[in-house]
């Protein structure tokens, strides 16, 4: 966590890949170059990049791509996967229906 | 509120064993599912299990999961279905979404067993339909009933990735090649042999490079790749297929546990991020408890250990059993439980590479690199011995935790012994009936029987056959060795199905006799 909070560090300039407009979140379509620019923009943790591209924000809650983004992260702050906090968990688990959720608490 | 002794979130064999544990003590116990069917990953599980009887061995997974159905049913446990959990909120309070609308329940212990997801890897196409996992290829084919598609690529050679592509040929698909990027089969050996003796080859060391295709897949490139994982270039494979299916491994479905604020750790042999728990199963958090995958991947056999161990846990934590009943249970449970999670896929040994046996004898690498043994290996195990007439030859190689075939021999002819991962030896003073009962009994698929003597020159192979249409006496066709590459003629000379074999149909087919230890499966 240390490294990552430090944002003066120098994470050298983002270089294109040929992959970069693999999509990495399928539910935002978000891709992988994206992601990559968005690390170099500031952004160094799982939390603030999925309120920053709105990754893992979808139907599949970031079910499929939350590890794909935590490995493309690291990789590009060159850091091991295992020193990114996963993003935060809080209910809803699932998405619903407005309609739906403002039914909350009939039997309280 | 409703108010519940104990709410469990999930209904696959982890929440259904801790259902019926706790309800067995007298708890009154709710389960939900979002799913529209009970049993998690069970129904899927065509294939029979491996372990010793206590671990239901050689009980196809979805009899397991209607047993404990039927179970949990006559103790009065409620499942909930459809019904998704959206919060686990303090005071363990629970907000599920049932029907039409958000309702409150409260639970004076909660088990959390929702299971885990399958993971994904990117390349270019891989977001094309025709990219599945191979989860969700078992659903399309075993609870659905959908053939996934004609011509598969399976990335993945753990245990889900064979057993998966095992379950498509029988569907009538064709699996192209098994890919993996390790150097070596992930998944136990017997379920990497009995899809390569039908003709899939294995290539490990490689990866997806491309899958092709405008709207959907209609091919797919794998390459070579380095100690870099880099690609080599030059060693691009091209295969014409319609679906590629992704077995790389589970990520366990702990959100519920970390936003209710339990200690949450990250740990890769586990599969990601899991709650810290202690030998009951408790999280940080009193009360709650987590069992079966969400707390680190394992296997169905395993998952339903923890959710007996966490039910009875909770009866303990309620005052319905004492604290000694509460360790007896758990005595009973771990001793089970550590049975399982010994031998050369034990935990402790993932990512080492075994060289030897617990019995000295040398790991076939030939089987770790293509899924198959050689016939010079084979010879090396105690269950392959050479007699007069009919007798088994039992090519299970590896220390895995099952011994059904040393309780299914009338005669006594194999012997697995107390330690429940060594390997089947046959005994050569015993002497062998050839009622088959050993074959059919082989989770693995590896146990065959061998006649030498079947006729002048010729030797018979009794194999298990688990394909439909089931050939019949005097069909003609060609055997195959253990590569699936053919070797000779053969003729099918006895086929035989018992409800005591439980669908796996023993076959018998002719082969000249110095094909005796080379043919392995028979095609038409």
């Amino acid at each position: 966590m240390v490294k990552v909070n430090d944002r003066m560090r120098d994470i050298g300039e983002f270089i294109p890949a040929k992959d970069d407009d693999i999509l990495i979140c399928r539910c935002e379509e978000i891709t992988k170059g994206e992601i990559r620019r968005a690390v170099h923009d500031g952004i160094f943790t799982m939390e603030e990049m999925r309120r920053y591209l709105r990754n893992g924000m979808g139907l599949c809650q970031g079910q499929t791509c939350g590890k794909l983004v935590k490995n493309i992260m690291a990789k590009e702050l060159k850091i091991s996967p295992l020193e990114l906090e996963p993003e935060t968990s809080r209910a809803p688990m699932r998405p619903i229906e407005m309609e739906i959720y403002a039914k909350d608490g009939g039997n309280v | 509120m409703k108010r519940y002794d104990l709410v469990i979130v999930g209904a696959g064999p982890a929440g259904l064993s801790a259902a019926i544990e706790a309800a067995k003590n007298g708890l009154n116990v709710v389960v939900y599912d979002e799913n529209s069917k009970p049993g998690g990953q069970l129904f899927k599980q065509i294939h029979k299990f491996f372990g010793s009887k206590e671990h239901k061995a050689k009980i196809r997974g979805f009899k397991i999961g209607e047993e404990l159905l039927e179970e949990a049913d006559k103790l009065g446990v409620e499942v909930v279905l459809n019904a998704i959990v959206l919060g686990l909120h303090p005071e363990k309070e629970l907000t599920i979404k049932v029907e039409e609308e958000v309702i409150h329940v409260k639970g004076d212990t909660v088990i959390i067993a929702t299971g885990a997801a399958e993971n994904m890897v990117t390349f270019r196409g891989w977001t094309l339909p025709g990219v599945i996992g191979a989860g969700a290829a078992q659903t399309m084919m075993n609870l659905n009933k959908v053939r996934p598609g004609d011509k598969v690529l399976m990335l993945g050679t753990g245990n889900v990735g064979l057993v998966v592509s095992y379950q498509l040929l029988q569907a009538g698909c064709e699996v192209v090649a098994l890919v993996d990027a390790a150097p070596r089969v992930g998944g136990y050996g017997v379920h990497a042999a009995k899809v390569a003796r039908t003709g899939v080859p294995f290539y490990l060391s490689h990866t997806i490079i491309e899958a092709e295709g405008k709207d959907h897949v209609t091919g797919v490139v794998i390459g070579e790749v380095d100690a870099n994982w880099n690609i080599i270039p030059g060693s691009e494979k091209h295969f014409d297929v319609d679906t590629i299916c992704m077995a790389v491994g589970l990520s366990p479905m702990s959100q519920l546990l970390k936003s209710a604020g339990c200690k949450i750790v990250e740990d890769p042999k586990k599969g990601g991020v899991v709650p810290e728990i202690d030998e009951l199963g408790q999280t940080s958090i009193p009360g709650v408890y987590a069992a079966g995958d969400v707390s680190g991947i394992e296997e169905a056999s395993s998952a339903m250990i923890e959710g007996r161990i966490a039910g009875a846990a909770a009866s303990e934590y309620l005052g319905y059993i004492t604290k000694e009943e509460l360790e007896e249970k758990i005595k009973v449970n771990e001793s089970a439980l550590d049975a399982l999670r010994q031998g050369m896929f034990a935990p402790k040994n993932r990512g080492k590479l075994l060289e030897k046996t617990e019995e000295g004898v040398d790991i076939s690498m030939n089987l770790l690199k293509k899924g198959y043994l050689l016939e010079e290996e084979v010879e090396k195990y105690p269950g392959v011995t050479k007699q007069k007439g009919v007798h088994p030859v039992i090519e299970c190689t590896q220390n895995i935790p099952c011994n059904p075939c040393q309780d299914s021999c009338p005669k006594g002819c194999i012997m697995v012994g107390k330690n429940i991962t060594s390997l089947p030896v046959v005994d050569t003073e015993k002497q062998c009936i050839g009622c088959g009962m050993c074959v059919a009994s082989c989770s693995g698929q590896s146990i065959f029987l061998v006649d030498e003597e079947f006729e002048e020159g010729y030797a018979s192979i009794t194999m298990p056959y688990e394909f439909l249409p089931l050939p019949k006496v005097g069909d003609k066709g060609v055997a195959l060795d253990r590569s699936g590459a053919k070797v000779c003629e053969a003729e099918v000379v006895d086929v035989r199905k018992a409800p005591v074999f439980d669908h796996t149909n023993l076959l018998t087919i002719k082969v000249p006799v110095e094909m005796s230890m080379k043919a392995r499966f028979f095609k038409n």
